[in-house]
């Protein structure tokens, strides 16, 4: 299938269609609330809530019989919500750790889910098959009344995140300056926890309980490495999810028996991958060409300054020297040789080397910073 | 109780075992979420262990898995290494990726592969008994007893050979490297164990419920002591009690082994969180109100030493000057008499001898925070014993 072919499907197929556009807007929503996950240092509550969020959904079940997921996702709301209280009571009120905490509530939560969706599969009740694809998720299964639903949600995000960006903002960098100012701090913080709830849970549907976590992460972790302005940080990671979903769901529609949850996940962890290595100013290849450049420097300056060593006890500055003399020092080559005369610091008169005048004041300046020395 | 239930009750004790072993451990490094991520992103390994053998417990699988988790490890690391990312991110970005490779290899062979994800996740004990190990013709008992054994076994040998190096290692990392015992070392044994009893555990209690059983017991034990040794004895007791005590829970609901496990070390979990003596939310909360009653006596005490008008200690005055509510101030007032600390005359207050004598003691710890001071305090007062 080629892509043109594609994109015609995608706007005429109504199950592609659907899960193009919830698996965009799931994206785009939990990239946004993601960042201020990520950089509230939670990034591993993604994953407690959504396995949390567990036997809300079978209790909802239980108790109402039906396989509404508007009804499930309430449940798991409400579960999802408890466990990250209980998740805070355990760090405030005992000497726990957080990551105790998360581990706890994420596999006790996980286990009394687990137990409940068990003990429902033997009820004599013919409709409760396909509960179990909350584990990991079914974006097939996506209805255009559950896309609404994300569009909803998301636009309700949107506008609260508009309304206390402020407040949002100065709590992520200064919760302490926040609250001489008199901002109500625990109301903003329950304030964005549920929030993230609520992306959390509205996934749970499309990837599933496991890798619900990652798209949290990952694009928030990605859209980090290419700015340091949170405004930016939250619109890029929106970007990244939304393209991490449409992909995703572009790739395992092409195939035969890829589930889409899992391909989104590792096309997000693409993003982060690129990110990591390509970003200019935090990534990896480009802090490693600098950190050459600068040994380069580094070099060079130490070759000019053991050569000006050298000159110094003469009194003509362009007294020649034979080359050999550098072969004992180390930090020479060639090349440094062939650098120095290309700047016209040194000439080469056959085997015999001498300072220019202005190689010779650089060399004296080399380390009283006077001169410029960012070559 | 038939052989089978026996069995099934021996496994589930064996595997709470060896799970609270390393589990202790990397609750005290604060490492926990890392056994969760190693849970999860062992399944590539597995996978690929299985399109080799076509056997889920042949001892290739168990290492090529236990691999991936130290992979997993040091992947982790590497990343928090750069500096691009937190810890906790580094971890949140790894082991889903991981995760979902193992998934889509399963899916693309889903025809010729007789591995499920759920089982992998969830595992299912009801059925270990089934998988008998067969020497020379000889039934020896079930495959599961005889590996997550194994497992135990060793990691018994390494605790007892190396319990020194690990407490040294997990309370103190510097004084560890100065004596001579490597930390990274200890760091990647620890991670190995975790990593082997993790697959060892997988197919009977699923690998998201072997976190459960690393943390919890441990998270519940550390509530209510603060000695190594205790605390390693507490979860395994713990674990072992819930793994019986969970599987008649299943028993009797007809589900689950490994989920009604896990409910019975959250309720432990709950019990202890709640009820612990001095670290239990209650214990905490009743501190932190008599804290606040001793704060408040100590704030009022200083105020009747620091006015002698009698204009500024009428009982009423005080109730506004210093802002308590009604209650509040009756509680303080009624405590500071009661320990015949002040004296009331017409609803004039002023401080009996021994109110000046603490007030002054008090005083003084506050300037000089010596703890001498009011050593012969802490019995009373909650406020001085921190």
């Amino acid at each position: 299938m080629d892509i043109i072919e594609y994109i015609k499907l995608v706007f005429t197929d109504y199950t592609l269609r659907t899960i193009t556009l919830g698996t965009a807007i799931l994206g785009a929503v939990t990239g946004m609330l993601g960042s201020f996950a990520v950089l509230r240092k939670q990034s591993l509550l993604g994953d407690a809530i959504s396995h949390a969020a567990l036997p809300g959904i079978a209790i909802a079940f239980l108790l109402t019989g039906a396989k509404d997921s508007n009804t499930l996702l309430l449940g798991a709301l409400v579960s999802g919500l408890l466990g990250t209280f209980w998740i805070r009571g355990i760090i405030s009120k005992t000497h726990l750790k957080s990551d105790t905490a998360l581990g706890l509530i994420l596999s006790l939560f996980f286990g009394f889910g687990m137990l409940l969706l068990t003990f429902i599969q033997k009820q004599p009740n013919a409709n409760q098959a396909g509960l179990d694809k909350y584990l990991f998720g079914q974006a097939a299964t996506l209805l255009e009344s559950d896309v609404w639903m994300m569009a909803i949600v998301t636009g309700i995000c949107l506008l609260v995140l508009l309304l206390f960006w402020k407040e949002f903002k100065i709590l992520l960098f200064d919760a302490d300056y926040t609250k001489t100012l008199g901002f109500n701090t625990k109301i903003i913080d329950i304030l964005i926890t549920s929030f993230i709830v609520l992306a959390i849970v509205l996934g749970l549907q499309t990837v599933g309980v496991v890798l619900m976590s990652s798209m949290l992460l990952a694009p928030a972790a990605a859209a980090r490495q290419w700015t340091n302005s949170l405004s930016v940080m939250v619109f890029l990671a929106a970007i990244f999810g939304a393209f991490s979903g449409v992909f995703g769901t572009a790739v395992s529609a092409s195939q035969n028996n890829l589930s889409t949850g899992p391909v989104i996940v590792i096309v997000a962890s693409i993003f982060v991958l690129v990110s990591f290595i390509f970003s200019p100013t935090r990534g990896l290849l480009f802090k490693q060409i600098r950190f050459i450049k600068n040994r380069r420097d580094l070099q060079l300056h130490k070759t000019l300054a053991f050569m000006y060593n050298i000159v110094k006890s003469h009194e003509n500055i362009s007294h020649p020297h034979a080359i050999k003399i550098l072969n004992n020092f180390q930090g020479y080559t060639k090349s440094t040789l062939q650098k120095l005369v290309s700047k016209n610091y040194v000439t080469l008169n056959g085997s015999m080397w001498s300072f220019t005048e202005e190689g010779f004041k650089i060399a004296s300046n080399l380390y009283n910073q006077q001169t410029d020395n960012n070559e | 109780m038939s052989s089978a239930q026996l069995e099934i009750q021996l496994i589930a004790s064996l595997v709470a075992i060896a799970c609270a072993i390393p589990g202790t451990f990397l609750v005290l490094r604060k490492m926990a979420m890392i056994s969760d991520a190693i849970s999860h992103s062992i399944l590539p390994g597995i996978v690929i262990g299985f399109f080799i053998t076509q056997d889920l417990n042949s001892p290739l699988l168990i290492l090529l898995a236990a691999v991936t988790g130290i992979i997993t490890v040091i992947l982790v690391e590497y990343i928090q290494k750069t500096g691009l990312v937190k810890e906790d991110t580094a971890i949140g970005l790894v082991f889903p990726a991981l995760f979902s490779i193992g998934v889509i290899m399963i899916a693309k062979n889903a025809n010729d592969v007789h591995l499920d994800v759920d089982a992998v996740l969830l595992g299912e004990l009801a059925f270990a008994p089934f998988d008998r190990l067969i020497i020379s013709g000889v039934d020896v008992g079930p495959k599961s007893l005889w590996i997550i054994g194994t497992i135990l076994l060793i990691t018994i040998g390494l605790l007892f050979a190396f319990f020194k190096e690990l407490k040294v290692s997990t309370f103190d990392t510097g004084l560890a490297a100065s004596l001579g015992f490597s930390p990274v070392a200890i760091h990647y044994g620890l991670m190995t164990v975790s990593s082997v009893t993790t697959v060892g555990a997988f197919d009977a209690v699923g690998a998201i419920l072997v976190v459960a059983l690393m943390i919890a017991p441990a998270a519940t034990s550390y509530l209510l002591t603060n000695e190594l040794k205790r605390m390693l004895i507490y979860a395994i007791c713990f674990g072992v009690f819930s793994a019986i005590s969970g599987y008649w829970v299943a028993h009797w609901l007809d589900a689950s082994i490994a989920g009604s496990i896990t409910t019975m070390l959250g309720f432990l979990f709950l019990a202890v969180y709640l009820f612990a003596p001095n670290k239990g939310v209650i214990a905490v909360l009743y501190l932190e109100r008599q804290q606040r009653t001793e704060v408040s006596l100590l704030t009022f005490l200083l105020h009747l030493k620091n006015h002698t008008e009698e204009r500024e200690r009428h009982v009423n005055h005080l109730n506004e000057h210093i802002n308590w509510q009604k209650v509040r101030s009756k509680t303080v007032l009624d405590l500071a008499h009661k320990n015949n600390m002040i004296q009331l005359d017409k609803n004039i207050v002023s401080l009996t001898e021994k109110g000046e004598d603490f007030t002054s003691q008090a005083i003084d710890y506050i300037i000089t925070n010596q703890d001498s001071k009011i050593e012969h305090m802490k019995d009373d007062f909650f406020l001085f014993r921190g």
